[in-house]
């Protein structure tokens, strides 16, 4: 039983990375060398941007093995749609948002990853949308991105963003009977600090 | 936190207890003794050894302590003293206590653990008398809306049952509390009535974990009631009586587990489903359904299922042994007579002068040896098992076990056909 | 009248009226598991069984939730350390690992290369330790009595290594950005290697008693099967992606620190089972001795553990996302920072989390007594899910 069970397990991968992306050696910080974009990232930026459009995909930045890319709530499932089905990133690592009190926005996060694709395996796409923080809605990408159900379920009651499309917008982590402010939120404030 | 107390010393305590004993001493002289000797005259005392016993006799043993031998003879065969004491429930309460501490130990060392180790210095010898305590020092919460009356009927019905199956089992040749004709019967008549407890407890206690439990233990036991029938069925075949002693007597020179292997493996599984013991604890998974049958029982509630499932692995360990491994049959190690001719005094007294008789001892000392071992061996899976699937038991149950027995039920008839065992058989003994 | 029939119907379904009614109406009875039950943990799922089937289940975590993404918005960067290694005290190296990569990244930190080593010998020995507890609790859950024992007793080789290291048994708040706190004491590489090399005796002896045990593989084979796709659709990560024929690893995917330079496999299997979910973890902690022998032979004998940082270490404006392969898988940090010392957000994106999506998925159309095995073959620790 338990030579069978050795031997299925006796294969490893070797992701097939570009020289560009192998890792900084040592964990150099990525944010020291923002001055030239490697050049695997930058072409699966410009596979999204050719496919949408300058004017709807506002990329924020690339480095090595992370991009970061805005659009707006009304293009967001499209992009994640193609995202998936074209580039491979077929799973989302988190679900997240940012308050930003100050412009008066909050800005929620996926962080998609891929398991299939061995060349994108080391890759973080994180696709950002931002919508208006007195009435906070975004289309939910549970269609797109099953593995984020739990993660928007979080992120509507943390933050209060409401995600249209989503089965449960429901409390999950907090008490039964939160009577409050969503706590992720910058005035929620933690009592006694 | 307990603390002692600033002046405590040991010369104090020590003091303390001799001031106790003087007490007890001086109330028992002067108002005890009074009592007793009241009593005494007023009481009709029993005949022993043909001879009225007079307050006079009874009184005399102080001068001469074998005088209380016959006395001693005279109440070890009563049938109250079987009942309540030897054969019966006291002796199997012994067995379950011993029980309970060694599987603590006996699992503690094959988990690479220690066990109880500090109640009573010597290894933790103390420990269920503390666990016991504690229990009967808690408070026994009853659900609300469970069914009172069944609630606090069925603890008390279980170990009652427990009992009345140990009551059936014979330790030694005329050491039974109820020789019946219809022994084995008898004890599979009361086996049965245990499911029915488990649910009517688990029904009680108006709550969904229990009632699942019950239920389980309700499919388990049916399922093993069959094979384990079946299973004893074989030993009656090639006995030819139902009577549990002469069953036993029955295996003179040759055990029935060398003819019955399969029907002695059968029996031990479906033994341990009915006893609900890890693999077939079922009812009682905790990680699926907290405790089963038993989650809203507490202090004492719990104390006496738990007594009462432990006097039963005693019982069904009993019943394997007089089944299949010839109850008490074994080499005489004993003396027939701890002296040669009687003595008197002192001597006598040591001696058991007239209650000793060496082939009883040696009888129980066999059936006690081995039924221990069929314990361990039955402590034994806990260690090395995990929970069987409830789907895969009641399969194991329905199919796979019922053939093995009806398997070895045609060897025994072939056995007893072909004129090897049975009366008047090859290997039957005289 | 009708306030007293309204008392009359109270009474009776607190009488056990109840059961009666929901078996009777809709065959269906609804149990409710934990967070009171042995076999849940701080955590709470309701199930709804229809005779011994599972027909529905919602997943109902939070009852440890602390807030910890919240507490790091009110601490600077290194004052969040002791905090956030709460939610998983037995992996508590490989929780603060990847916080400090996001740190590092953000504030711009070179780790010296001894540091490294020590980090990653600290976040394996963790991994060792979490997953010798999931294995002890898996154990009781299946009611292996003896499984539960002798993992929980050879937690302690490690557990004496990491007090050796760090100085605490659990919750060492030993990796910290910018290295590890202190230097190893000496003699701790020949303690090591002794305790792994009886650890891998040990874990053939589990072999023996637990994994090829019949009924172990009867009540796990074949159980709560997550096919491949399955297993990438719903983004499951750690051993239950492994176990689903997915070999994919944070320290082969994405090297961090010295794991470029270490020679290892990525253990998997195929069938997507309990039991490739129970096997796994344990092909993993084979592999992580190998790791370790590997990890403390290229060491370099001497040199900083520790980056000199600032008292009160701060990052430009930008964000960073790190992860690291802990015990139950891709352990994610997102850290916004405005500029300030204090993190502006901290999301933590923990394995747990993102494998309780599984749970409803492999435990709907089961049977209630496989719900340990599939439960806890997720490698599901409440408390660091809620974070």
């Amino acid at each position: 039983m338990s030579q069978d069970q050795n031997n299925k397990s006796g294969s490893s991968i070797t992701p097939s990375q570009p020289p560009s992306s192998t890792p900084a050696k040592a964990a150099a910080p990525p944010t020291k060398e923002r001055t030239e974009a490697p050049a695997f990232e930058n072409s699966l930026v410009s596979q999204i941007v050719s496919r949408f459009g300058d004017y709807k995909i506002k990329v924020a930045y690339i480095r090595p093995l992370r991009i970061k890319v805005n659009v707006d709530p009304t293009d967001i499932i499209e992009v994640a749609t193609f995202i998936r089905d074209n580039l491979g990133f077929d799973h989302a690592e988190s679900v997240t948002g940012t308050d930003y009190p100050k412009d008066n926005q909050i800005e929620v996060i996926y962080q998609l990853g891929s398991y299939s694709k061995d060349d994108i395996a080391a890759h973080i796409l994180s696709l950002a949308t931002r919508t208006n923080r007195d009435d906070a809605r975004l289309p939910s990408l549970t269609n797109v991105y099953k593995s984020g159900e739990y993660h928007e379920r979080e992120t509507f009651e943390m933050l209060g963003v409401y995600f249209e499309g989503h089965p449960r917008n429901e409390r999950f982590l907090l008490p039964e009977d939160w009577a409050d402010l969503p706590p992720l939120r910058k005035e929620f404030r933690i009592r006694g600090r | 936190m307990a603390t002692y107390p600033q002046e405590y010393r040991f010369g104090k305590f020590i003091a303390s207890i001799v001031w106790v004993v003087l007490w007890i001493v001086i109330i028992i002289s002067l108002i005890g003794l009074p009592i007793i000797f009241v009593i005494l005259f007023y009481v009709p005392l029993p005949p022993v050894n043909g001879e009225v016993l007079t307050p006079y006799l009874f009184l005399s043993m102080m001068v001469d302590p074998t005088r209380t031998l016959p006395i001693v003879h005279f109440i070890i065969h009563t049938d109250i003293f079987k009942v309540a004491v030897f054969p019966g429930f006291s002796f199997a309460a012994l067995f379950a206590a011993v029980t309970i501490f060694v599987e603590r130990k006996f699992l503690a060392k094959m988990q690479l653990r220690i066990g109880p180790l500090y109640c009573g210095k010597i290894e933790g010898i103390l420990q269920l008398l503390a666990d016991g305590l504690k229990l009967i020092a808690k408070e026994i919460i009853i659900p609300s809306g469970a069914d009172k009356p069944i609630f606090w009927a069925a603890p008390i019905a279980f170990v009652a049952t427990s009992a009345a199956v140990v009551a059936l089992i014979p330790v030694a040749p005329g050491w039974v509390a109820a020789n019946v004709n219809v022994g084995i019967i008898a004890v599979f008549a009361i086996l049965g009535f245990f499911p029915l407890i488990a649910l009517l407890f688990s029904w009680a206690s108006n709550s969904k974990y229990p009632f699942i439990g019950g239920l389980r233990a309700l499919h388990q036991m049916i399922a093993f009631e069959i094979p384990f029938f079946l299973s004893a069925l074989s030993a009656v075949i090639l006995s030819g009586s139902l009577n549990l002693t002469d069953i036993a007597k029955a295996q003179h020179p040759y055990w029935y587990i060398f003819f019955l292997p399969i029907s002695a493996f059968v029996f031990f599984i479906s033994s341990l489903a009915e006893l609900e013991r890890i693999p077939f604890d079922l009812p009682e998974a905790e990680s699926e359904i907290v405790a089963g049958w038993l989650t809203e029982t507490s202090g004492m509630i719990f104390g006496l299922i738990q007594l009462g499932s432990y006097v039963k692995v005693y019982a069904l360990s009993a019943l394997f042994v007089i089944l299949f491994l010839g109850g008490w049959a074994g080499p005489q190690i004993f003396p027939k007579e701890l002296s040669h001719g009687p003595t008197a005094g002192l001597m006598g007294l040591l001696t058991l002068q007239g209650v000793y008789n060496g082939v009883t001892v040696n009888a129980i000392f066999w059936f006690v040896v081995k039924t221990f071992g069929i314990i361990m061996l039955m402590l034994l899976p806990r260690g090395i098992s995990p929970r069987i699937r409830i789907d895969i038991l009641l399969h194991t149950g329905w199919y796979k076990l019922i053939v093995l027995t009806f398997i070895n039920m045609f060897i025994a008839l072939a056995l007893i056909y072909g004129g090897i065992l049975g009366p008047g058989g090859l290997l039957t003994g005289h | 009248m009708a306030k007293n029939l309204e008392h009359q119907i109270d009474e009776s379904e607190k009488l056990g009226m109840q059961i009666v009614k929901e078996s009777e109406d809709d065959r269906l009875m609804t149990l409710s598991v934990g967070p009171q039950h042995p076999g849940s943990g701080h955590f709470r799922f309701t199930v709804k069984v229809d005779g011994d089937y599972v027909v529905y289940c919602d997943p109902d975590p939070g009852y440890v939730h602390r807030g910890e993404e919240k507490m790091c918005e009110y601490r600077n960067f290194i004052q969040n350390i002791p905090h956030l290694e709460r939610p998983v005290i037995h992996d508590s190296a490989n929780i603060t690992y990847s916080y400090s990569l996001a740190v590092e990244e953000l504030v711009g930190i070179q780790v010296p290369r001894r540091g490294q080593f020590i980090r990653a010998i600290a976040s394996e020995l963790d991994r060792q330790i979490y997953t010798l507890y999931w294995l002890a609790i898996y154990g009781i859950f299946l009611g292996h009595s003896t499984m539960f024992m002798w993992p929980t007793g050879d937690r302690e080789l490690f557990i004496d290594l990491m007090d050796a290291l760090s100085g605490a048994r659990v919750t060492h708040a030993f990796n910290i950005p910018g290295g590890v706190r202190n230097d190893m004491p000496s003699g701790f590489k020949d303690k090591c290697l002794r305790n792994i090399s009886y650890f891998e005796k040990r874990l053939r002896e589990y072999e023996d008693i637990f994994y090829t045990n019949p009924l172990f593989i009867q009540r796990t084979e074949g159980v709560g099967i997550l096919t491949k796709e399955d297993a990438i659709r719903l983004g499951v990560t750690g051993s239950v992606l492994r176990a689903s024929g997915v070999p994919y690893d944070i320290r082969k995917a994405e090297p961090y620190d010295v794991y470029n330079e270490i020679d290892f496999k990525v253990q998997y299997m195929k069938s997507g089972d309990s039991l490739a979910r129970a096997y796994v973890p344990l092909l993993d902690m084979k592999e992580s001795c190998h790791i370790m022998r590997q990890l403390l032979d290229k060491m370099p004998e001497s040199g900083e553990v520790r980056a000199k940082l600032q008292p009160n270490p701060k990052g430009p404006l930008g964000e960073a996302y790190r992860r690291v392969e802990s015990g139950r898988g891709a352990l994610g940090y997102y850290i916004v920072s405005d500029g300030s010392p204090k993190p502006y957000r901290v999301k933590i994106s923990v394995g747990s989390f993102r494998n309780m999506i599984a749970l409803p998925h492999l435990l709907v159309g089961s049977k209630l007594a496989d719900m340990p095995s599939v439960y806890w073959s997720l490698n599901y620790w409440p408390v660091e899910a809620d974070r």
